[in-house]
């Protein structure tokens, strides 16, 4: 399961960043941190990009970058 | 500039600097030099601009196209400069702000730091503190927006902070400029005593520090210059997550750093970045954890209120390009008037008044006409553009200082990023077809180079509304009766092409780049006022200043073309109608290779309207100049002050005058029309109208005008993109204008 396959309202708990390079630099220095809790809060109206909660502030990524992101859906 | 040659450039500059720093002289005698650092949307700006207020220099740092803001003043005995640096969530080497950031901090090592953080993001800004207490300079925390986190019920222990970084932390609001003073006092008192304010060392965990020791054992024993350089404990942490540019620089690697890292990767895994980005945030979340208590039930906040609605999947859209509608007629249908009173004034009363003064000295003919058609015109074309760059900074200033612009992105990104380029280039390319000179400089709200250029590039293409006197007056003698069909042709293909050259682009020069859209939907703030008219302020004096004196002297130029030799009797034997009788065989392909034609096409590089103008003084014999009586300076003084007021009330009513943009529209005004009827006459027996659609395309994609050239020279620092887009676009124009004359003429348009 990624990211990108969660619906909104939908939370879920990283399990492996699977991208390389600067787009992971990136996405750990915005606090996408394996072990941390996302929650999908929004999909753009046209379908992408999305709009994610996570480390208690919002961040918006694309669906091909979200779907680098591994997650287990938690309750 | 490429990030490699923006770090050659600052290396001797810093080493040439170190040794002048008297650090012995007492505080009193010398200037602090305060680095102010921060994450995006921490406030950072609003707090400078509190601080400094005028005193403030908007500039961009050498080479690259991120602003700088700079300020120096006196405070309590003590003279202070401000560093803006650019607003960064981490020191990585990735972006172009944090590779700013970072090489100002390590080679020109200021005084100290001012870390602003935004009390109520303190875990994600607390990262990037992390990082600045690495370098080992002095340290301020300026906890911003701490109103903003009471007001939420956070109860932030700030002698909890101070004690665990070793740092004074001071809670500030900018907005409401509350602990200003105290965060200055604070500032002043730590430069005195350096070094009883320095940060304290975190603790990495176990692992990290071992390895870190073990590196220092080696630098210490083998490269001691490279510890004097650098600040040690980040030269350690920068060798060990294998940044390529330290590594370079020391030369330090290979095997001894592999033994080092051997225990760290074996407990760790492979990604030493990523063991780092960790510790860091397992530091910034441990310190949050004790220092911050959220209250139970958290409200819903008012930003995810506005965020329903705003970001709607059906109305999101709709409200998006309402917006938009809003900005653009502001911007545009706002300055007009005041742009067409400034355009009266110089070509009347000033003009006048100078022609004036120069008769009574009995100047040259010659003098009278430079200074007149050549000087004080070229000052019009300069500040007619002044109230639409004003209005167009202040609108995206408080776009992005609202925290609208981010939105903006999200709920466009998805449409242009199908044609390779970012949400936020939207806004440009909008601003494009009121003008393209704003639109030019609006490309600053892209972050990303690549992005950032390859909107600049693609601006041009959107039909400004400078190109539409020229479509009037063509459309008026050939198609008067689908003028509407005709202009809306024009519109579309400059948009096509727009998405067809985006393709081409990405698939040609900016090939194997990808971009990110990792972006932060940062919380609706309402700007402060004195905050973006500072802003605009500074935006509009730089190009008043510097955009100017390039507009002058091109407009300076034009004017030698057209009036050399002089004395001339025809245009024909000006330098510019020479000029065009070489070009003009270039352009008969296209049913228009006349020398008049295509001189008019190089007047235009001034401003595209110009072609009309100038048309009007090649193909018409100059009728008899009508010397009515002039009027006299009381009357001309008057005349000045009471159409600024009609120019302020005509603005006022553009605005309220609901739908519908005043600045585009096929109609001429009545006026207008009846002083262009003998052009439109005469064009008719020069042009075929299939020629005319052709000459109409041609105008619409060749090359920019010199102010929309002198925009993306300012902005990117380098003459390379606008080389591109003149070589690019006259080959467009060309082959499109080739393309429709041509092609018309095989489906039996008639030539």
């Amino acid at each position: 399961m990624n990211l990108a396959q969660l619906k909104p309202g939908e939370k879920g708990r990283i399990t492996a960043i699977g991208v390389s390079g600067p787009l992971k630099r990136r996405l750990m220095d915005m606090g996408v941190l394996v072990g941390e809790e996302v929650k999908v809060v929004k999909v753009a109206p046209m379908g992408d990009p999305l709009e994610v909660f996570i480390k208690s502030y919002h961040l918006s990524l694309r669906k091909n970058e979200a779907e680098g992101i591994a997650v287990e859906v938690s309750l | 500039m490429t990030a490699e040659a923006l770090r050659k450039e600052n290396i001797p500059a810093a080493e040439a600097r170190v040794p002048q720093r008297g650090e012995l002289r007492p505080v009193e005698k010398r200037t602090i030099t305060v680095a102010v650092a921060g994450n995006p949307n921490a406030g950072k700006s609003t707090l400078i601009n509190a601080i400094a207020g005028s005193r403030l220099h908007v500039g961009n740092w050498p080479g690259v196209t991120v602003e700088k803001k700079e300020a120096s003043f006196e405070y309590a005995g003590a003279r202070i400069r401000l560093i803006d640096l650019p607003g960064t969530y981490s020191l990585s080497p990735y972006t172009q702000e944090e590779i700013i950031a970072r090489d100002y901090l390590v080679n020109e090592r200021p005084d100290l730091i001012i870390n602003v953080v935004d009390a109520t993001n303190l875990e994600r800004n607390l990262y990037l503190t992390v990082q600045l207490m690495d370098l080992g300079i002095p340290m301020v925390m300026a906890l911003n927006i701490f109103d903003e986190a009471q007001a939420k019920g956070y109860r932030i222990d700030v002698g909890g902070i101070e004690k665990m970084l070793g740092i004074a932390v001071i809670p500030t609001s900018a907005t409401k400029k509350s602990g200003l003073d105290e965060l200055l006092k604070s500032a002043i008192a730590t430069a005195k005593d350096p070094q009883g304010h320095l940060p304290q060392q975190l603790n990495y965990g176990e692992d990290i520090e071992m390895a870190a020791d073990f590196i220092a054992g080696e630098l210490i024993a083998g490269h001691p210059a490279l510890i004097e350089r650098y600040p040690r404990r980040w030269l350690l942490l920068k060798l060990m997550e294998g940044d390529g540019h330290v590594q370079k620089v020391t030369g330090f690697g290979g095997n001894l750093l592999e033994e080092a890292l051997r225990h760290l990767k074996r407990a760790h895994g492979e990604d030493i970045e990523a063991v780092m980005a960790e510790a860091r945030y397992a530091l910034a979340t441990g310190l949050t954890r004790e220092v911050l208590q959220k209250p139970e039930l958290p409200k819903t906040e008012l930003t995810e209120k506005i965020d329903r609605v705003v970001l709607h999947r059906v109305f999101g859209i709709p409200i998006f390009l309402a917006a938009m509608w809003i900005m653009f007629k502001l911007t545009f249908d706002l300055s007009k008037p005041f742009a067409d009173w400034i355009g009266a004034m110089i070509s009347g009363p000033f003009k006048r008044l100078a022609e004036a003064l120069l008769g009574a000295i009995h100047a040259p003919a010659w003098t009278v006409s430079l200074a007149t058609d050549g000087v004080i015109a070229g000052t019009g074309n300069v500040l007619v553009f002044v109230p639409m760059i004003f209005a167009m900074m202040f609108f995206i200033t408080f776009l992005e200082g609202s925290g609208y612009m981010a939105r903006a992105a999200f709920v466009m990104d998805r449409a242009m990023h199908s044609i390779g380029l970012h949400g936020k280039s939207f806004i440009p390319m909008l601003l494009g077809v009121g003008c393209n000179v704003p639109a030019i400089y609006a490309t600053r709200t892209l972050e990303n180079p690549r992005d950032k250029a390859l909107t600049a590039l693609l601006v041009p293409l959107m039909s400004c509304g400078a190109r539409l006197p020229v479509y009037v007056v063509f459309i008026g003698a050939f198609f008067p009766k689908h003028g509407g069909s005709v202009l809306w042709s024009l519109y579309m293909m400059g948009i096509l092409l727009a998405i067809g050259m985006g393709f081409v682009f990405k698939k040609t020069l900016f090939k194997g780049e990808a971009p990110m859209f990792i972006m932060e939907l940062p919380p609706y703030r309402m700007p402060s006022l004195r905050s973006l008219l500072i802003h605009t302020w500074e935006k509009g004096k730089h190009f008043l200043i510097k955009a100017g004196t390039y507009i002058l002297a091109v407009s300076i130029m034009v004017w030698f073309l057209l009036n050399l030799p002089w004395g001339v009797e025809h245009k024909k034997d000006s330098y510019l109608g020479q000029v065009g009788a070489i070009v003009a065989p270039a352009l008969k392909p296209l049913g228009f290779g006349t020398w008049e034609a295509s001189s008019s096409l190089i007047a235009g590089l001034v401003a595209k309207e110009i072609v009309v103008g100038t048309m009007g003084e090649i193909y018409l014999k100059k009728e008899a100049a009508n010397e009515a009586a002039k009027p006299s300076l009381g009357e001309e003084l008057k005349e000045v002050g009471s159409s600024f007021l009609k120019a302020a009330g005509e603005s006022a009513a553009n605005i309220t005058s609901t739908f519908g943009i005043t600045s585009i529209s096929a109609e001429e005004d009545a006026a207008k029309a009846a002083e262009r009827s003998p052009l439109r006459a005469e064009l008719k027996n020069q042009f075929t109208p299939l020629a005319a659609y052709a000459f109409i395309t041609f105008v619409l994609l060749y090359m920019p005008c010199v102010v929309a050239a002198v925009a993306m020279v300012q902005e990117f620092g380098t003459w390379k993109w606008y080389g591109i887009a003149f070589g690019y676009q006259m080959f467009l124009a060309w082959g499109v204008a080739c393309l429709v004359f041509q092609g018309g003429k095989l489906i039996g348009l008639g030539g």
